[in-house]
């Protein structure tokens, strides 16, 4: 509890800071934020930040028409997607239906309630993923009727995926799909509860073909040293080492899936499968992408942060949702955690059950089941010269990307990435000092030995003249002391 | 003052380090050693020590400069110095050491010479080394810290007139022997602390009952 009551204190402390700068006249929109934005330096302390992103807009089913009536409220949605037009498709599970939204989230487009399944008409039973392919199909999560289905833009069914057989799976296994994605060549990834072994994925025609990046249990020398003692009744008794299930699931244009999970440690939350399955993500420099590292503590609000569901946004970038704290964490492709921000509550802009994200064009939409709403999130000028910057960098141009980071720097003094990217381009700049001066604020010991090193040959061939003579008169001197000492020492005889 | 800081025994504690086992025989016998400059060895270390920690270049240095403090340290390190000297006797009173507690601060406390002086001239050059010279860095402090520790085990060697063998068992016990200082000194913290209570709320039993 300590930690987070030093965290508290040091928020009622910012929150008095900002009220105190809102009394001068200064228009601050940390005043009015419902949340505290902040992030993690080299060190592992908080450091406070500006907002990255800012609520924008709440949308409700209640406030949406659909033929003239009201769409009503969404019951207990799951999960939210965008398609490549910008349309954005609800799973709204409590009234077992799917809702396509415009692009801005004003209108409906269509409410897909029923479909026809061979003559028969059919509907969906707790629809709880859902997911649009590049050809526009859309793939929906029919958990309860226990299968996927395939729809065309127009409603018409495409395909069911169902029933999966195979080796590996036990006898009478009842296939349960939660979350869906797509790849490219229409080979469908589902997360199915219970299933322990890993995303499961289907071929384009529906046949079941392997499991996918299987979380490896660890189990520590402690634990292995106490099962050893144990009995063989007490074994029994003990809980069982199952590995976590995924939460949420994405997919990048390159074909490979982002996957969130619930991680007790705190350590990773998220992983970046590569097509063989296997974890390529880069965890940065603290050796984390679990989402809050200040997590000791006792009660509700303490322990690690628990991802239900990432976006791949583009450049790299990816957010991933807290359902603990009602926090979303973005990363870059190096694991470095650029900002964060949301949190729980009644307020607009914070949420009671957070769990989906979807990058909506620029706004983030934070799907709330509690509540049946949407929230968004616009970027702010810190937000966006971030992005622009890690999206620079991820290019390899990071030399364009120095006029953001400054500008970053004078919005948020503490930020590292923006100080080792301005070191890094007055290293390649030539000039060393001031490359040292910011790489060191940045934390960057890597590139700030180059720098140094480049430094001081510049140092010592500038002053080569003066070392030598130094030398030189240095060593004169000794030899002229040397002799007057053994003269005096010859006199004294 | 003069007896205990003069120049002579300024000399022999350099002479020790450059013959440690003739240096700490003669310290034993002749009393050449002084237990005031051993202290303030020990108190140098203490400096150099957190010096190094707080001013190594960042190259070197990982450290967070918030997690240093040099009174803590100074007072840690004299702590575990009097510790040391004090259960090593104890243990070697019994196992026929012919060292005195002199003995042994002197002999501990000149051995942290050495180290002090590596961690003074590495940080010197820490600040003039890159990244892949590290090396350099940690083979400078290497090289002394090994030497301190080696002189440390000939001077206990020397003034309890022990076999290298003896030295190193001598040296385990008194590990041991550190623990168990260490464990009575807590629970007679605790006790005492218990006793401290229970008069104290006699006291403001007294004080709410008049």
């Amino acid at each position: 509890m300590k930690r987070i009551g030093l965290l508290s204190k040091i928020i009622s402390l910012c929150m008095a800071a900002a009220v105190l700068s809102l009394a001068v006249g200064e228009d601050v929109y940390a005043t009015t934020l419902p949340y505290d934005t902040y992030n993690y330096d080299y060190r592992e302390y908080i450091h406070f930040t500006p907002a990255a992103y800012i609520p924008s807009k709440t949308i409700g089913g209640a406030g949406l028409t659909w033929n003239g009536e009201s769409l009503g409220n969404f019951v207990t949605p799951q999960d939210i997607c965008k398609d490549a037009e910008g349309r954005i498709y609800v799973a709204d599970t409590g009234n077992n239906r799917i809702v396509i939204l415009n692009r801005d989230m004003t209108k409906v487009e269509n409410v897909i309630t029923s479909f026809d399944n061979n003559g028969a008409e059919d509907t969906f039973k707790q629809p709880y993923g859902i997911c649009v392919s590049e050809r526009g199909w859309i793939y929906v999560a029919d958990s309860q009727n226990h299968r996927v289905v395939v729809l065309n833009q127009s409603g018409g069914l495409e395909q069911i995926v169902a029933n999966p057989t195979s080796e590996s799976l036990e006898e009478g296994y009842v296939f349960t799909p939660l979350k869906v994605t797509v790849d490219y060549a229409d080979r469908v990834y589902v997360i199915a509860q219970n299933m322990f072994e890993g995303i499961m994925v289907f071929e384009s025609n529906g046949e079941f073909a392997s499991f996918f990046g299987t979380i490896k249990v660890e189990i520590s020398l402690w634990d292995k040293f106490w099962r050893r003692l144990a009995t063989k009744e007490e074994r029994t008794q003990q809980q069982l080492f199952i590995p976590t299930e995924f939460t949420g699931i994405d997919i990048d244009p390159e074909g490979f899936v982002y996957a969130s999970n619930i991680d007790a440690t705190g350590v990773q939350g998220v992983r970046r499968l590569n097509p063989r399955g296997e974890d390529v993500i880069k965890k940065g420099e603290n050796k984390n992408v679990g989402g809050d590292l200040w997590i000791d503590g006792r009660g509700t609000y303490a322990g690690p942060s628990q991802f239900v569901d990432v976006v791949y946004r583009q450049n790299g970038i990816y957010s991933c949702l807290d359902r603990k704290r009602g926090r979303i964490f973005t990363y870059d492709h190096e694991g470095n955690l650029l900002y964060i921000f949301g949190g729980m509550g009644t307020q607009a802009g914070t949420f009671s059950m957070p769990v989906a994200v979807e990058d909506i064009g620029g706004e983030l939409a934070v799907l709330d089941a509690t509540r049946g709403e949407i929230q968004t999130f616009k970027e702010t000028e810190y937000g966006n010269l971030i992005n622009r910057a890690v999206a620079l960098r991820y290019e390899g141009d990071e030399t364009a990307a120095v006029e953001l980071w400054a500008r970053v720097l004078e919005l948020d003094e503490n930020n590292e990435l923006a100080n080792s990217g301005i070191g890094k381009a007055y290293l390649t700049a030539g000039d060393y000092k001031a490359a040292m001066k910011y790489l060191k604020l940045g934390m960057n010991r890597d590139y700030y030995s180059i720098a140094y090193r480049r430094y001081r040959n510049e140092m010592l061939t500038k002053n080569a003249s003066y070392f030598l003579t130094g030398i030189l008169v240095l060593i004169v001197a000794v030899v002229i002391v040397k002799k007057v000492v053994k003269k005096k020492k010859g006199g004294a005889e | 003052m003069g007896k205990y800081f003069s120049k002579e025994k300024w000399q022999y504690a350099f002479y020790t380090i450059s013959h440690p086992m003739d240096g700490y025989y003669w310290i034993r016998h002749r009393d050449r050693g002084s237990v005031p400059l051993a202290i303030l060895m020990v108190i140098v270390f203490s400096f150099c020590f957190t010096a190094n920690r707080l001013l190594a270049s960042f190259v070197v240095n990982d450290l967070d400069p918030r997690t240093v403090d040099s009174f803590y340290e100074l007072i840690g390190i004299l702590a575990f110095y009097l510790l040391l000297c004090v259960s090593n006797w104890s243990v070697t009173c019994l196992m026929n050491g012919e060292g005195r507690l002199k003995d042994i601060a002197i002999a501990v406390g000149y051995a942290t010479i050495p180290m002090s002086v590596v961690l003074a001239v590495g940080t010197l050059v820490s600040q003039v080394i890159a990244d892949d010279e590290q090396a350099f860095y940690v083979l400078i402090i290497g090289v002394g810290i090994a030497y301190g520790v080696i002189m440390m085990l000939i001077g206990i060697m020397q003034v309890h007139n022990y076999t290298l063998g003896k030295t190193l068992l001598t040296l385990f016990l008194t590990f041991v022997a550190m623990l168990i200082i260490v464990f009575l000194i807590l629970l007679l913290s605790n006790l005492i602390g218990m006793v401290f209570n229970f008069f104290r709320s006699i006291y403001t039993e007294i004080i709410f009952r008049t």
